[in-house]
């Protein structure tokens, strides 16, 4: 049973990853890293290792994510601010 | 230049207390006693230590390998279960053993990752370092729903974080991931409400403080059972709260300064400032 789920885990990572390189569009490539943080995560805790799962997920998903969404927000402003 | 020779006179003499703390730490180093008159790089887990029948029983004959405080394996070397709740005067009381692997046999490991963590923290502070200004567009007021969730989610999130690093000897978890969690509760706190600041001089204290509180730990260690890092308080009952000695207060510390590490980040990430390079 848990090789199906982790097969469909392996399956999404491996999907949102190519979404996060081939994005056009940067905010859609940070949001797609945070999925691939949250199998990643899955996937280890699949790997019966929920340490390292818990830091992946509350790190990778929660606030790198956070702060990538940030550091793009703020590069955008800067560019608005020199057409102007 | 007018003001060029004391300044000359104030990096000689900050190179010669650099060199004098350099020396001085040299010479601990080279006179630091070896902890039980045992090879603290080969002090490995007991169990460990069991697969190697052979290995296990000339180290204990000889006597030389395990402390004097400890109980000695038997000569055959039988396989002894450990009961949860019930075993006692283990060699390092910690029901999760990823734990008593990090914080225990290799505390020094952990302390570097911790520095690592603290460089890269103040990377991040210096790069954004700069005088706070107002944004010039008003950003859009969040909700009341907004603003009284995050609230309310907030304390939520930081009680499971405290119990993340609390009981990182028991379960899954330690101080990394609970200072983690903590440090997304604050995220949640600044989506919720503009010109939300915590203060920043206040987490930086906080902070240098329980890098202190790691260090001090080690050095009890180090003066008390003459090894840095090693455990200085009884193991106790396995799975009990107030058991694994040190690591639960380490743990703390850690936890803690992870978390206001990581809140420093994203505060000096999020809140405007002037630009004071190029």
């Amino acid at each position: 049973m848990i090789i199906y789920v982790a097969t469909i885990v392996v399956i999404v990572i491996i999907i949102t990853s190519l979404i996060a390189v081939f994005s056009k569009k940067l905010l859609s490539s940070i949001i797609s890293m945070g999925l691939v943080s949250l199998g990643v995560s899955g996937l280890f805790f699949f790997l019966q290792a929920p340490d390292v799962a818990i830091t992946e997920a509350a790190i990778g998903a929660g606030l790198s994510t956070a702060i990538f969404v940030i550091a793009l927000k703020k590069v955008k402003k800067g560019e608005t601010k020199d057409e102007e | 230049m007018k003001n060029d020779t004391p300044k000359v006179f104030k990096s000689i003499f900050a190179l010669f207390v650099v060199a004098i703390f350099m020396i001085g730490l040299f010479y601990a180093f080279v006179s630091m006693p070896k902890g039980w008159g045992v090879n603290v790089n080969n002090r490995v887990s007991r169990l460990y230590i069991l697969k190697n029948v052979r290995t296990a029983t000339k180290w204990l004959n000889s006597g030389k390998f395990f402390a004097k405080g400890m109980k000695p394996l038997r000569a055959e070397v039988p396989y002894k279960p450990i009961k949860f709740k019930k075993t006692a005067n283990l060699e390092d009381g910690a029901a999760n053993v990823v734990t008593s692997i990090v914080v225990d046999y290799r505390g020094f490991d952990t302390l570097g990752e911790v520095t690592v963590l603290f460089l890269a923290a103040s990377g991040v502070m210096m790069l954004l370092f700069g005088k706070r200004v107002k944004p010039k567009r008003k950003k859009t007021e969040p909700s009341l729903i907004m603003y009284v969730g995050t609230r309310i989610a907030f304390a939520v999130i930081f009680l499971f974080g405290i119990y993340i690093f609390v009981h990182g000897h028991l379960t899954p978890g330690g101080g990394f991931p609970g200072g983690a969690v903590i440090a997304s509760g604050i995220l949640g706190l600044f989506l919720g409400r503009n010109g939300y600041s915590p203060n920043h001089a206040g987490l930086k204290v906080f902070e240098s403080l329980s890098g202190i509180a790691f260090v001090i730990i080690g050095l009890i260690g180090l003066f008390s059972v003459k090894s840095f890092l090693a455990n200085f308080l009884p193991t106790g009952i396995i799975g009990n709260l107030y058991s694994a000695g040190f690591i639960s207060l380490i743990y703390i510390a850690i936890g803690m300064k992870v978390g206001s590490e990581l809140a420093a980040v994203v505060d000096s990430m999020i809140g405007d400032t002037k630009e004071e390079w190029s």
